[in-house]
């Protein structure tokens, strides 16, 4: 909070400044309690165990969406403390969905507190805390799993927690200065050129999908624009993996990788059947609005980044159930493992889909035959029962929250599409909206919407472990009286 | 007589005021453009509200995004028309409030299939101004009382550590 804090100093945006100093100083008492109840396991006199590990990812991300909605709460722009918690957990999860209210007229200081939530939250909070934390902390790499990140860049996790911030880093720089000179090309002053630029490439690197202003991408009227936060975000979904084996001179990954692959092919099966729907119901009719229109969504759906190029009830007026229909499929897959992105990952549909075609050809070849199959991502891997297993239960479970949450949404009176739609986009961390999230929607499916995020993200095993030492402390509770 | 007289007077008081609400022009809110906008395309429409942030110049021309509090939406409109506005709405002003009626587009061919309004006239209603933020007094004893807390706690802990090493040290 010390950034936004000085951001508020420098632009002489006093109120906001007084949010973050009461809610440092409430993060700084919590900070110093849990520090001293946890003092054991920060000088590692004791044994992390993997469950463990899964719950404090887990519930760190709780306590931490409590703290940082205070300046929401303190700034006057949300209606409640569920509203202010929305907007944390929307941020974290790289969702990009807004409760906020009145956009428009809030502080360059709340602003910049809002895109490093998504930035932060791209990267990991442990992997944050991991960076440039202490020097040892106990169960580390549990941890770094239990957030939904299980590549190692490097031997040590430490130094894989860094390596990502670097990576983050360098494009921030580079992707800030591309968007700060467009800016100002477009017809932004200098300031807030730099302050757009610094906020959108924040939201397109960690494909959260946050913008300083209402329009989202809109307000900025620019092909040139949207062109460069299609590259940011695309960068942004694949994996960190990735990045630095390219990065390591191994630029022949991009072709052989899985993820790439699966990504490039449904990316662009999606993209064309949904342009040629629109041309034929004559809602786009030329190539540059096909793209800005409807490519553009799609690739922010894809890499869920959630960048709207169109009014949210235009998909639900225009896009017709075909439209949208792609649009949940796009969102429900999302981006890359060990990405910012969300979703069920390319990998894991690039690994059940190779699975299945594997089975089908040892049901065709003769008995003797034994197949070996593999896949590549990052290096060669043989495609074992277990492998498919576990990314199939993944999916599982990702589509039965997607079944709920849509279910919740029929139940309020919203239509199916409308409901499935916003469920795809919470489920996959998206944050595109047909018009169903608002603040005037029922607080049960507000807390839904945060629990489906939340899962989404942390991909459901660190919350499962959460949920399960919760009932199992209740039983042993009950046992006692 | 006289009673007719007045009959005639309201009759005609009254067919005047008609006559100048039907010649008023009707403001349409932008979200009414966005939910119907197929039947709203290519049609004149007139809609009120907020200029936000600031001009984007694109050389004769300019874009001015608008709020009316239902939706946003973006204005193309001659350069020097935008630079009669003399407020754009952000955290520390809030904005002229602009009349517009120009040709509405679900789909503008000439910007990328954008939703906009070509500006035919404008006209500013009500001149925006600069907001005062007065300082909080209750934010700021908040803020001084639980600074003070949280620097005394992260004191106590960081001596107790410190303690704590050099008497393993020892």
């Amino acid at each position: 909070m010390a950034i936004p804090l000085i951001t508020s100093l420098i632009m002489s945006e006093w109120n906001p400044a007084l949010d973050f100093v009461i809610s440092i100083s409430v993060s700084a008492i919590v900070g110093c309690f849990l520090m001293t109840v946890g003092r054991k396991t920060r000088r590692g006199e004791v044994q992390v165990d993997w469950k463990y590990g899964y719950i404090i990812a887990a519930l760190s991300w709780i306590m931490l969406m409590f703290l940082c909605s205070i300046p929401y709460l303190l700034s006057g722009h949300t209606r409640s403390l569920l509203d202010g918690c929305f907007d944390v957990m929307s941020g974290f999860t790289t969702t990009g969905l807004v409760l906020t209210q009145d956009l428009d007229h809030i502080s360059t200081g709340l602003n910049m507190w809002r895109h490093m939530l998504t930035f932060i939250g791209g990267q990991g909070m442990v992997v944050l805390a991991l960076s440039f934390l202490g020097k040892h902390i106990g169960g580390a790499y549990k941890m770094y799993c239990g957030e939904g990140k299980d590549v190692k860049l490097l031997p040590n996790v430490k130094n894989t927690a860094r390596s990502i911030w670097k990576i983050s880093m360098i494009y921030l720089l580079v992707g800030t200065l591309a968007l700060w000179i467009c800016g100002m090309s477009i017809g932004l002053s200098p300031l807030p050129a730099f302050f757009h630029g610094l906020f959108m490439f924040e939201s397109a690197w960690s494909t959260g999908g946050f913008a300083p202003n209402t329009q989202n991408i809109m307000y900025y009227h620019s092909f040139s624009f949207e062109i460069i936060t299609i590259i940011l975000f695309v960068l942004g979904s694949l994996n960190f993996g990735l990045h630095y084996a390219i990065w390591q001179g191994k630029k022949r990954e991009i072709i052989k990788n899985i993820e790439v692959q699966s990504f490039f092919i449904t990316s662009f099966l999606i993209s064309a059947f949904a342009v040629l729907k629109l041309s034929q119901t004559g809602v786009y009719t030329n190539a540059v609005s096909s793209f800005r229109r409807v490519v553009y969504n799609v690739l922010s759906a894809h890499t869920t980044t959630g960048f709207g190029s169109i009014y949210a009830r235009q998909f639900a007026n225009e896009w017709g159930d075909f439209g949208i229909l792609l649009m949940v499929i796009a969102m429900l897959i999302g981006g890359s493992a060990c990405s910012t992105a969300g979703g069920f990952k390319g990998l894991r549909v690039g690994i059940v889909f190779k699975g299945i075609v594997s089975d089908i050809k040892k049901i065709l070849s003769p008995e003797r035959n034994i197949r070996v199959e593999k896949y590549h991502h990052i290096k060669d891997y043989v495609l074992d029962d277990p492998t498919v297993k576990a990314s199939a239960l993944i999916i599982v479970c990702y589509m039965v929250l997607f079944a709920i949450t849509t279910l919740l949404g029929t139940f309020y009176g919203y239509p199916l599409a409308d409901s499935a739609f916003e469920a795809a986009s919470v489920s996959g961390n998206v944050g595109l909206s047909i018009g169903v999230t608002a603040a005037s929607m029922p607080a049960v499916m507000k807390i839904q919407y945060i629990l489906a995020m939340y899962l989404g993200r942390l991909e459901f095993i660190s919350v499962f472990a959460l949920f399960g030492f919760v009932i199992g402390g209740v039983k042993k509770l009950c046992v006692k009286h | 007589m006289c009673k007719a007289l007045k009959a005639m007077i309201i009759t005609a008081l009254l067919s005047a005021l008609f006559v100048i609400s039907a010649g008023a022009v009707e403001v349409t809110d932008i979200n009414s453009l966005i939910n119907e906008a197929e039947a709203f395309n290519g049609q004149s429409v007139t809609i009120e509200g907020e200029a936000l942030g600031e001009v984007l110049e694109r050389g004769e021309y300019a874009w001015v995004n608008i709020s009316d509090g239902t939706n946003a939406i973006g204005i193309w409109m001659k350069a020097e028309d935008a630079e009669s506005i003399g407020y754009f709405g952000d955290y520390k002003h809030i904005g002229d409030t602009l009349r517009i009626s120009g040709i509405f587009s679900n789909n503008c061919t000439e910007h990328g299939g954008d939703v906009d309004i070509h500006c035919a006239s404008m006209s500013i209603e009500k001149a925006g101004y600069s907001v005062k933020n007065a300082v909080s007094q209750t934010k700021t004893v908040y803020a001084a009382v639980l600074l003070c807390l949280a620097l005394a706690m992260a004191l106590i802990y960081f001596r107790s550590v410190k303690r704590r090493k050099g008497s393993s040290n020892n």
